[in-house]
């Protein structure tokens, strides 16, 4: 076992064997062995990270654990996005009274179950086999379910309830083309689908191809592609705000990455057009559903969600063009929605004591009664929607250039057109959030606010560095890696 | 496997989709399993085969046992009724899993017959997922298609494995385990596990 394969090992065990032990902690210590248990856990996995953009020309790939490229990215994805959940939760978990366990141990069952569902989501980029990706992924349903339904309250019963219903029956509907794959597999079983075993697909092309769109259509509803992404807004609105970054920012992305080598590995068995034509349908779909949400009025958080559903339909569309350019863009798109996305989802808890009513309906002028939080909300706002310098504009010209490069200038059209939609909607959003006409507040200063400006400060230059990385990304070993998948 | 015990794994499952009492839904989908654990012990060519059958038999009793103590729990004080009454729900299904005997080519697996089954399992637990109010019923709809998976599993040429047999019993046990938690609060909270309180989140 290579070094790389021992950390990635401890990468997952370190968050897992946290979990056991916020179980078994006095209460007085939860909260600070799960924040210190985040440090360590986040610090593992970002040198997991660095050791695979390091090794770009020899990836590990194994059966069962796969170190490369695109993982490395996911996994560094959510190790940050982790961390921060973990850091900004004590501040959530101050403000309710309500939970889905015993109220006596309402941090314990919190943090527990977040470290599960965050040693599954770390395992999920680095699994090296089918199977057991779907395996990882439906573990994440039952962990975040929990997460998304934690305050105990009506509207988080509902969203919980239709997340874990609609999510399994798609991933019942994906396990169908793990088998299909299973059966043509030479040696057979499903164990043996690695993601090189895939490559030797022997039933035929229309059979792969089946299986194909079967398990999309079924990872389509974990990801919250559209037409499948009805729990989406609600989960993302309902759940703890830092869960709702955790869910947006890394978990949609590390489902996403699993229908990347999926199309990557089945690609010379149903051709690499069919795969990417799968993967574009499902990214203009998701683009054509979300802008006109996009142009509504809309509470905070929900509004956030129905962004995601746009953010996950323009990757898709990266992947599916699957050009140099367009690859460097999704490299680029997922690094920057993760920390623009979270950053907004963050910025939830200190909004809702600020403005009780963000729950329920948009809110407008949070600049004018507390410039720091409409400051945060603001970077957010403009980084999603792609308002220059933002790196999701770079991201997104790369991703519509590489659409052209790829010859599929209809497609490349339509996505240019539907951004442009989007953009105008979220500006209009940026603009009344932060300094249009708001209603008087009492001065109540919101707990973590400092926490979330320092965060907020941080995300702004991680932001534009990352704008600067996207300049130079194309052409880069990385993009070559990406391009070349696990070969 | 034969063609009978196909036949009989298909109209077990369309009863699931027809039947009113949550209680013989759950016994029908336990029933099903359990037909599939001695099918899988018939086939046991090595310990693996017999390890994997005894997880599913052990899928099948624990996720019975958990949703007998769940319908003694939340007794209904009224019936919840489906939204579609059981004659048309009847027909969807059948239509739905015509639908994709039709539109999916052969699936590979050892018969056709056991292709149209999976097919048909799968379309029956999403059509009782689809058209019952009962919540519980949305649940008893993803064991019938993960029961259907089991059945295909079973009909792959090569057999599944263990390691990935184990690990399919263990998520749709926590799964199931999560939906009894929210089960058991929407009941709390509304007073019947009864999923048209679950519509007040649009846009």
């Amino acid at each position: 076992m290579t070094s790389r394969e021992q950390l990635a090992w401890t990468v997952v065990g370190a968050p897992a064997v946290i979990a056991v032990l916020v179980v078994l902690a006095p209460r007085r210590v939860v909260t600070a062995l799960a924040v210190a248990g985040a440090f360590v856990t986040a610090g593992l996995a970002l040198a997991l990270s660095v050791l695979a953009f390091e090794s770009l020309s020899r990836p590990v790939v194994g059966s069962w654990i796969v170190v490369d490229a695109a993982g490395g990215l996911l996994v560094a994805v959510v190790a940050v996005v982790g961390l921060a959940t973990v850091v900004f939760s004590p501040g959530y978990l101050a403000g309710v009274d309500g939970s889905l366990g015993s109220p006596g141990r309402r941090t314990h069952t919190y943090f527990a179950v977040l470290y599960a569902f965050w040693a599954v989501l770390l395992a999920v980029p680095l699994v090296g086999n089918l199977g057991g990706a779907w395996l990882l992924i439906e573990a994440t349903t039952a962990a975040s379910a929990l997460l998304v339904g934690f305050s105990g309250k009506a509207h988080a019963l509902e969203a919980g309830w239709k997340y874990l219903i609609l999510t399994s029956l798609g991933l019942g509907v994906a396990l169908l083309g793990v088998v299909v794959l299973a059966a043509g597999i030479p040696g057979g079983g499903v164990a043996e689908l690695s993601w090189h075993a895939l490559t030797t697909y022997s039933s035929g092309s229309e059979r792969a191809l089946v299986a194909y769109v079967l398990l999309l259509a079924g990872l389509a509803a974990k990801i919250g592609w559209a037409p499948v992404h009805n729990w989406l807004p609600d989960a993302h609105s309902e759940a703890p705000p830092p869960v709702s970054a955790l869910l947006s920012a890394a978990l949609l992305p590390a489902v996403l990455l699993v229908a990347w080598r999926s199309e990557q590995a089945l690609a010379p068995v149903i051709g690499a057009r069919a795969g990417q034509d799968v993967l574009i349908f499902f990214g203009l779909m998701s683009l054509a559903v979300a802008v006109p949400f996009l142009w509504r009025s809309l509470p905070w958080k929900r509004l956030l969600a129905y962004s995601s559903l746009e953010h996950m339909g323009v990757i898709a569309l990266g992947i599916g063009f699957g050009t140099p350019l367009a690859l460097a863009g999704v490299a680029v798109h997922i690094a920057a929605h993760a920390v623009a996305k979270a950053v907004g989802f963050y910025a939830a808890t200190p909004l809702i004591e600020h403005e009780p009513r963000a729950t329920e309906r948009a809110v407008t002028g949070i600049a004018r009664t507390h410039p720091a939080l409409g400051g945060v909300m603001g970077v957010s706002l403009g980084a999603l929607a792609g308002l220059p310098p933002s790196p999701l504009f770079v991201s997104e010209v790369l991703i519509v250039a590489g659409g052209f490069q790829a010859g599929r200038s209809w497609a490349a059209a339509a996505t240019a057109l539907l951004l442009a939609l989007g953009f105008l909607g979220l500006a209009h959003a940026l603009l009344e959030t932060t300094v249009g006409k708001g209603r008087r507040r009492d001065a109540v200063r919101p707990r973590g606010l400092r926490t979330l400006a320092v965060l907020g400060g941080g995300s702004l230059a991680l932001l534009l560095g990352l704008s600067a990385v996207a300049l130079w990304l194309p052409g880069s070993e990385l993009v070559d890696a990406l391009l070349k998948g696990i070969s | 496997m034969n063609g009978a015990l196909l036949w009989m794994l298909v109209g077990i499952g369309l009863t699931v989709v027809v039947v009113r009492r949550r209680s013989v839904a759950v016994a029908l989908v336990t029933t099903q399993a359990l037909i599939l654990v001695g099918v899988a012990l018939n086939d046991a060519a090595s310990a693996g085969d017999v390890v994997a059958a005894g997880a599913l038999a052990v899928r099948a009793i624990a996720l019975a046992t958990l949703f007998l103590l769940l319908v003694s729990r939340t007794r209904e004080l009224r019936p919840v009724h489906a939204r579609v009454p059981p004659l048309v729900r009847a027909g969807a299904a059948i239509a739905f899993a015509l639908t994709l005997t039709w539109l999916v080519p052969a699936l590979g697996l050892d018969s056709r017959d056991g292709d149209r089954a999976v097919l048909a399992l799968v379309a029956f637990g999403i059509v009782t997922a689809a058209t019952r109010r009962a919540t519980l019923f949305h649940v008893l709809g993803i064991v019938l298609v993960e029961n259907g998976l089991a059945l295909a599993a079973l009909e792959l040429p090569g057999g599944a494995s263990l390691a990935i047999e184990l690990g399919v019993a263990l998520d749709l046990l926590l799964v199931a385990l999560v939906a009894g938690v929210f089960h058991e609060r929407i009941f709390a909270e509304f007073g019947a596990g009864d999923s048209a309180a679950l519509r007040t989140l649009r846009d």
